[in-house]
């Protein structure tokens, strides 16, 4: 259903932009509770295994992506998770740190300033500030060269969900409309060059198979492509159950749902999976009908606890697909 | 009617929470339901539900408005509505306008306030502002309109937390210490100045405009100086709010799914709600799937299975081995889903029910009956 799509014009990535993975920053976003940290764990773990330096950035998030890679969590500063793999959980208060000390030099200066009660109430009114600042610490690193070589290869971002991530993300192009001049202009201008450049940068949705997701993932994309204008990767549509009963089977099963076990509990199971199958076909065929994106079937993977070997799971099957 | 219904017996308010997209939408609009056809006036003021959820509510595209959902839908679904289902949309924007509008001691300020930059700040992007006015419009439904019961469905915020501390937050943040000292009428000026102007020419001032530029620093202060004499208005009616939910006659129902993420958070959440001696309905667990395998006896094989089926074809056999697959998964959900939830009912209160994973997406009010029939 995915494949059949003719090739789409207004994709903005074309034949001459890089593979997904040899792009210097990848934001991975979507609807809450779709799997974003999963598939950025996995997507940095499949990088990691063609031998990049990679660095998954959480923006203020409850941490999970070190964790999933079996890893104990990061804070606000860069952490190696697993070899190729570092962490970091960015947050407006050390991020504005960071950058305070990169400007004004000294950390006694900074303190003096940034650490005043004034300014600090000052700072929290100021029009998307924390945004500004957790943008820039991440493209940061996706741009910093250490001797001349990047200081990594790949920068993954597991941004916030859909609504959050528009506001993070739109925050160089709306200071470009309001700020006339001065430093929040000037790192305004470089981000946002950063962000649409499609040599670069590439923005990747997460969607699952259900109404809602679905739905917040055709604005997603809408917005993405005619507001933020950033280059746009591959759809990963998550959890996406196979059809394994043909309707021949299900009516079969139908009349075996009250017999005695060990049919009568198979057969239960086999319809609620039937069904669950059925559904997701349909929300998947209207997200491919909305959205102009080659996309990525990932499979439901039946696990009891998430951790490592379910990210294992999810890029064993990304792997060939990036 | 179900043990969380029966919490709600003599109650006005329930205000629903929980983790992002966990269902709290559908439970809140089948609690408001399940009042109206046992005869009340019912409300449910929700923030983003599902399309076809919002159509089959009749909220299609009023925001702020409550409308009264029409009858033909409760003939639709062969429902007799012996009361009446309200629902409406919550427009934070609105809200705050309408707030700073009930506020401000003129047309001119209230103007100001509107058009000014950091305004939109405040309102729009300031972490919280879409809680805060949540509870806002609840007081306002409850204390200014006669509905029997009103149910509220909060935003989906990260963490259900945000919803009980955004109020003390956004208030601290507008009135705190730093705010009245800024505020204060500057000495020997023959009108209300800032501190912030005297302020303007000193080294911190300067370092800080090297961040922002000197034009978003007057916008601040511009909007304090607006915002001042509003702010004691705004606290009194936050401290009736919060007063508000601490009454027998409001419930908090928490939805989770049965995913450790979302069951931490209810318990979390929980705990506050315990701290705060806010009261507690009861909770409930969405999208749970049913055990189908109890007992200690290992999971069928696939040859027991094509046994069982009858037939040695090879048709049986394959199909046998798939179902056996199938279970099998099933059952690490189930069980997961179980070990979970045991854990919720543990550390929770109140009326406890777990809802199973339902067989399609609830769009419209039959869908919610039968949701409400589990509550």
């Amino acid at each position: 259903m995915w494949t059949s799509r003719p090739p789409d014009d207004s994709l903005s990535s074309s034949v001459a932009d890089p593979a997904l993975l040899d792009r210097r920053l990848l934001i991975v976003t979507g609807k809450g509770g779709v799997g974003k940290s999963t598939v950025s764990a996995a997507l940095a773990l499949v990088a990691a295994r063609r031998g990049k330096r990679v660095l998954v950035a959480e923006v203020n998030a409850q941490e999970r992506v070190a964790p999933l890679l079996g890893a104990p969590q990061a804070g606000p500063a860069v952490r190696q998770a697993i070899p190729g793999v570092s962490t970091v959980n960015v947050d407006p208060r050390h991020a504005l740190e960071e950058y305070g000390l990169m400007v004004l030099r000294y950390r006694a200066l900074y303190h003096a300033v940034f650490e005043n009660r004034v300014v600090k109430f000052f700072l929290r009114m100021i029009p998307s500030l924390p945004e500004t600042l957790m943008l820039g610490k991440i493209l940061h690193e996706a741009r910093a060269e250490n001797a001349g070589h990047p200081r990594w290869d790949l920068v993954v971002v597991d941004a916030p969900s859909t609504g959050h991530a528009v506001q993070l993300l739109r925050v160089p192009s709306a200071l470009l409309d309001t700020v006339p001049g001065g430093p929040m202009r000037r790192d305004a201008e470089w981000m946002q060059r950063l962000l649409t450049d499609p040599a670069r940068t590439a923005l990747s949705i997460v969607a699952i198979p259900e109404e809602m997701p679905v739905s917040e993932t055709i604005d997603l994309n809408a917005q993405v492509r005619d507001v933020l204008r950033i280059p746009r990767g591959p759809l990963f549509l998550n959890a996406m159950p196979d059809a394994r009963f043909s309707p021949e089977e299900v009516r079969r099963l139908e009349g075996l749902r009250e017999a005695p076990p060990p049919l009568g509990p198979a057969s239960r199971a086999a319809l609620l999976q039937a069904e669950r199958a059925e559904q997701a076909g349909r929300h998947a065929a209207r997200l491919a009908e909305a959205v102009d994106l080659p996309a990525v079937t990932l499979p439901l993977l039946a696990v009891d606890r998430w951790g490592r070997e379910a990210v294992e799971g999810i890029a064993g099957a990304l792997e060939a697909r990036v | 009617m179900g043990a969380l219904l029966d919490a709600f017996a003599g109650k006005r308010i329930a205000v629903v929470v929980g983790s992002g997209g966990v269902g709290k939408t559908t439970v809140a609009a089948a609690i408001a339901l399940s009042r109206a056809l046992a005869g009340g006036r019912a409300l449910v003021c929700t923030i983003d539900p599902a399309r076809r959820l919002a159509s089959a509510l009749g909220l299609a595209s009023l925001g702020n408005v409550e409308s009264r959902v029409p009858t033909q839908e409760f003939d639709r679904a062969s429902l007799l509505a012996r009361g009446e289902l309200w629902a409406m949309m919550l427009d934070v924007k609105r809200t705050w306008d309408d707030l700073i509008a009930r506020h401000a001691p003129s047309e001119a300020q209230r103007d100001r306030i509107l058009q000014s930059r950091i305004y939109q700040q405040v309102s729009g992007a300031l972490a919280g502002s879409q809680e805060y006015m949540a509870m806002e419009k609840l007081y306002e439904l409850a204390t200014e309109r006669d509905y029997d019961l009103v149910v509220l469905d909060t935003p989906p915020t990260a963490h259900a937390l945000d919803f009980l501390e955004a109020p003390d937050r956004i208030l601290d943040f507008l009135g705190n210490d730093t705010a009245r000292m800024l505020l204060a009428p500057a000495v020997g000026a023959g009108k209300l100045g800032l501190k912030l102007f005297q302020l303007s020419g000193s080294y911190v001032a300067k370092t800080l405009s090297r961040f922002t530029g000197s034009d978003v620093l007057r916008d601040v202060a511009d909007f304090m100086d607006n915002f001042q004499g509003m702010y004691e208005g705004f606290k009194s009616r936050a401290a009736a709010v919060r007063g508000l939910l601490g009454q027998p006659e409001v419930g908090f129902v928490l939805v989770s799914s049965a995913s450790p993420l979302s069951i931490d958070e209810a318990l979390f959440f929980h705990g506050h709600l315990r701290a705060g001696a806010m009261p507690v309905a009861g909770v409930v667990a969405n999208r749970v799937t049913p055990d189908l395998w109890t007992g200690d006896a290992p999971l069928p094989s696939a040859s027991s299975l094509a046994a069982s089926l009858g037939g040695g074809g090879e048709a049986d056999a394959a199909l046998a081995a798939r179902l056996a697959r199938t279970l099998a998964e099933h059952q690490v959900f189930a069980r997961s889903d179980g070990r979970e939830l045991k854990r919720l009912w543990r550390g929770t209160s109140g009326a406890q029910v777990a809802i199973p994973r339902l067989r399609s997406d609830v769009h419209d009010l039959g869908g919610l009956a039968a949701l409400a029939s589990w509550l």
